[in-house]
């Protein structure tokens, strides 16, 4: 019983931790549809590792087997790195699972939020500061 | 049937905890650095507290995001707590300026900017930061919320290191007044002198390109900034700051009191890279180039 109360409050943490995400960036808002969320299966093109914001671009094939040209939005290195990401994270042909916030315009970008690697670990942006610590609210609800 | 939906649920609730855990492990650790030195690679001195001096400044400072991720982003930065969730976390909060003169006005609303009430696409704002130029100060503070930064102090001088763009902001101490005409710097010129406990800082001298904050508030050259710090604890700084620049504003700019806070974090390096960002916005940020060309 006491296991069952730990996984759920595990469970609850990740689940409110996901639905924090760190990126601030510029206009972020205004391109995306934060209310709303997207998954994406695709095969990494391009692992962009910069400053001051880092991306990846990839391959999505579609149910008539059009390929479209992805690119998904990440925040620094800085904070990527607290959040368990590195530079070599990613590589072109990596088989990957993304999901974040589709962009208004419906160009086919994506506001990052967790991806699912090759290997089958999860990494997300949620739940960390923009100074590598670990967010305390959910951002979506704050408390002022 | 209640045992397979458990041990399903069990599994992903595993997964879920080795994402979590990758980053929760780090935090509290004196000296972490994010991507560099891991709590075990450092010195275990550094976990010893140092005894407490109210005129010694020195320390990683950052603002604290306890309750939402936009914790402070202008002298006074009103959240709005609004209920319509499509309303974004960087459109929701606003800076109060006092009344603007016309010529701040016209700066005002020059600056089309990424966050508050007046955000624009991100491709058709004008914010220095989107090209990597200098943020300046004292819009380098609000900063602090993402990025922290560290006061060091030498016998003749304070010096406020920046972790965005390793930007060093000097503070004479050492008897100087404020130069009497300073061709404009980024950064301005400022001199600080102990009243009590408090570590007053006046500077002047800046170049009007910068904005205060990244609500597109603007300023002159003529901005004319007072700082009054304050270590209260060895956790804890806080700042109170006026703004004057009858050039802009009508009356005087008196911040809210800003806390800092000691994030036991080092300052790690963040340039913002111009290639890299206009790469990044070229490739990733600018939605109207992949509409055209998918």
């Amino acid at each position: 019983m006491k296991r069952n109360i730990a996984i759920s409050t595990i469970f609850a943490f990740c689940v409110l931790a996901w639905g924090a995400p760190l990126l601030a960036h510029h206009g972020t808002g205004v391109a995306y549809q934060v209310d709303k969320w997207i998954t994406l299966k695709g095969t990494v093109t391009e692992w962009i590792w910069s400053n001051p914001h880092c991306g990846i671009l990839f391959d999505v094939t579609d149910d008539q087997g059009n390929v479209v040209h992805w690119g998904a939005e990440l925040g620094n290195p800085h904070q990527l790195s607290a959040a368990g990401f590195s530079k070599d994270v990613l590589k072109p042909g990596d088989k990957v699972t993304i999901t974040g916030h589709p962009s208004r315009s419906g160009a086919p970008r994506v506001e990052f939020n967790r991806m699912v690697l090759p290997d089958g670990r999860t990494v997300t942006t949620g739940g960390v500061k923009g100074n590598g610590e670990k967010a305390d609210t959910d951002y979506e609800t704050p408390e002022r | 049937m209640w045992n397979r939906l458990l041990k399903s649920f069990e599994v992903l609730a595993a997964l879920l905890a080795f994402s979590c855990v990758t980053f929760a492990q780090t935090y509290g650790t004196p000296g972490y650095s994010p991507g560099a030195w891991k709590p075990d690679e450092l010195p275990k001195e550094l976990s010893k507290p140092k005894p407490f001096n109210a005129h010694d400044l020195s320390g990683v400072w950052s603002t604290p995001t306890t309750a939402g991720y936009f914790e402070r982003h202008s002298l006074n930065d009103k959240w709005k707590d609004v209920k319509d969730k499509k309303i974004p976390p960087q459109m929701r909060s606003d800076a109060s300026p006092p009344p603007m003169t016309e010529w701040g006005k016209a700066k005002f609303d020059a600056n089309k900017v990424s966050y508050g009430p007046r955000a624009v696409e991100p491709e058709l704002n004008n914010d220095p930061v989107s090209q990597c130029e200098p943020l300046g100060y004292p819009r380098d503070l609000w900063e602090a919320n993402l990025r922290p930064f560290e006061f060091i102090q030498t016998p003749d001088r304070v010096l406020q290191h920046m972790q965005y763009h390793d930007t060093w902001r000097t503070i004479w101490t050492d008897g100087r007044a404020l130069p009497k005409d300073p061709d404009p710097a980024w950064y301005g010129y400022a001199i600080g002198r102990w009243e009590g406990d408090t570590f007053v800082v006046e500077s002047i001298g800046y170049d009007d390109r910068t904005w205060i904050d990244h609500f597109g508030n603007p300023h002159s050259d003529q901005m004319h900034l007072v700082e009054r710090w304050r270590r209260v604890d060895k956790d804890t700084l806080k700042l109170d700051m006026t703004l004057t620049d009858p050039k802009t504003y009508t009356k005087p700019w008196v911040a809210e009191t800003i806390t800092f806070v000691n994030p036991k974090a080092a300052i790690f390096e963040e340039i913002c890279s111009p290639s890299e960002e206009h790469r990044f916005n070229d490739e990733i940020r600018d939605e109207s180039k992949a509409i055209s060309k998918p």
